[in-house]
């Protein structure tokens, strides 16, 4: 096997960011990017009487949240380019403005295999989001991919 | 007797993969009428399922399912059929270099098949490496129809199975409950278990089918308006 | 149009296909709302010296285009989005049309709650993001 890392990683928590405040307009902007119109995101008169009481974010905005600089110091590197190869995601409490949101992240699991491109190592590390009530918003499997 | 079987496939087990068993069977007697499959092959990556026992969801769906590996190569990605605990002792399925020279003969020796799937494919697929590598020995079957290929792919497996001569299968390489089926490989012989399998696939008395809908022209559609 | 309901709902079902243009200024819009403004999501030169075909578009836009088709397909109907999973197969290249499309692919009565297949289709039929959500129906 090719992959070479310390298995000591896996499952050790190596980042719990500082919270980060979520703004209406930081969702509003949100929306217009990926073409959101519907009231319950984007109307605050029309999301108070919706089912959820007031604006809440598309569910796609908790994966914007992000881990800090220091990143790749924490979580291997296979090779030179590294690519976004997917995420699943688990989602909990709704994201509100006024919100404050936390990532705690791990390394879940390092695999190997081969594709289209070639050889390709994926590190897979896991992120739980938190609002600032303690509250899982998300549990976030981010699948990183490098061509080794 | 003809059977019909699906020979790629990939179960909830394959970590790129998002489709339950069960849900595989549903979806196939649903769509019984487009797609007259009589049974799945599950190929999970790099690992064989020894333990899987399947009997309660044939017998439930009607649809056989056996069980089978796609492991990966020098020569690029291979499906094995007809395995069996010498041959997971004999080879790491976990390995994504093994020699695939030894794959076809051993597997053939222990009384398997390993036949090259989507060889049309790059650097994962026998097209490729056969232009700077000596062609592998002792191959009966390529998979010519994939339901993962992309345009040109297939088209280049099609090539190679004239060139050498090779038999053809044909798989719908699912990793979604809903493509389960669309390509498989119609065997003129019955089929009931791993080693029928073996047996049909080394008579060569079998031919891809294809039961893909035709694709609808795509509409061009209004741009999102962004400020 | 009424509102999809769990008793409502088969397997079998579909969502979408919508058709959707993806533009390079839909692109760099959602970079720049999200803080991805680098060179591969919003400039095509400096995304070929990356070795890309040109600018690409975020991952994490594809999960928010599939993620909108799972909401659209609720509606007003009080039902959730809670899992979403994605694979990232190819780059989605912008300035082209996108078809979106899923199918219901399994129904729990213990959970109330439907599977569905979801994926992100480019005008040549290639599968470029697929992906499975699951959507739970209140009481």
């Amino acid at each position: 096997m090719a992959v070479d890392y310390d298995p000591a990683i896996i499952g050790r928590v190596f980042e719990t960011t500082d919270p980060v405040p979520v703004s209406a307009e930081a969702i509003a902007t949100f929306c217009t990017a990926i073409g959101e119109t519907n009231p319950i995101h984007v109307d605050a008169a029309a999301a108070q009487k919706g089912p959820w009481g007031g604006i809440t974010a598309p569910p796609s905005f908790a994966v914007t949240f992000r881990n800090g600089q220091h990143f790749f110091q924490h979580v291997p590197r296979f090779g030179k380019q590294g690519f976004d190869a997917g995420k699943d995601v688990e989602f909990g409490a709704l994201i509100r403005p006024g919100d404050a949101i936390t990532l705690t992240s791990h390394v879940k699991e390092i695999y190997e295999k081969t594709g289209r491109t070639g050889s390709m190592v994926f590190v897979v590390v896991r992120s739980t989001l938190t609002n600032q009530h303690g509250e899982m918003v998300a549990h976030v499997d981010h699948k990183f991919m490098s061509r080794t | 007797m003809t059977t019909t079987l699906d020979l790629h496939s990939h179960s909830e087990a394959s970590e790129d993969s998002r489709a339950p068993l069960e849900a595989y069977l549903n979806w196939l007697k649903l769509k019984r009428t487009e797609r007259p499959v009589d049974g799945v092959v599950l190929t999970e990556h790099r690992q064989f399922n020894q333990e899987g026992d399947y009997r309660a969801l044939e017998d439930k769906f009607g649809i056989l399912v056996l069980k089978a590996s796609e492991v990966e190569t020098d020569y690029g990605h291979v499906l094995v059929f007809g395995v069996t605990d010498e041959m997971t002792r004999r080879f790491d399925f976990a390995n994504v270099h093994l020699p695939a020279q030894e794959v076809i003969d051993e597997v053939a020796r222990m009384g398997g098949v390993a036949v090259p799937c989507h060889p049309g494919r790059p650097n994962v697929g026998l097209c490729e490496h056969y232009t700077h590598k000596p062609p592998l020995e002792n191959v009966i079957a390529v998979e010519v129809l994939n339901g993962g290929s992309r345009r040109g792919e297939d088209e280049r497996s099609e090539e190679l199975v004239r060139q050498f001569g090779y038999s053809a299968v044909g798989g719908s390489d699912s990793h979604l409950v809903s493509l389960i089926g669309l390509c498989a490989t119609r065997f003129e012989g019955e089929i009931r278990t791993a080693e029928d399998l073996v047996r049909e696939l080394k008579s060569g008395s079998y031919a891809p089918v294809d039961f893909r809908p035709r694709r609808k022209p795509v509409p061009h559609a209004t741009p999102v308006e962004v400020k | 149009m009424s509102e999809v309901t769990y008793a409502s709902v088969q397997i079998g079902d579909t969502l979408g296909p919508q058709e959707f243009y993806l533009s390079k200024d839909q692109v760099r819009a959602y970079a720049k709302a999200t803080g991805m403004w680098v060179p591969r999501f919003t400039d095509d030169e400096a995304a070929r010296k990356e070795g890309l075909p040109g600018m690409i578009t975020p991952g994490n836009m594809s999960l928010a285009i599939m993620s909108k088709l799972v909401s659209d397909w609720i509606g007003a109907s009080g039902a959730r989005m809670i899992r979403l999973g994605t694979t990232y197969r190819q780059p989605v290249l912008p300035d082209h049309t996108l078809t979106l499309q899923g199918f219901i692919t399994h129904k729990s009565e213990n959970d109330r709650t439907a599977e569905m297949d979801v994926w992100v289709e480019s005008e040549e039929g290639d599968r470029l993001v697929i992906g499975t959500a699951t959507v739970h129906f209140p009481r």
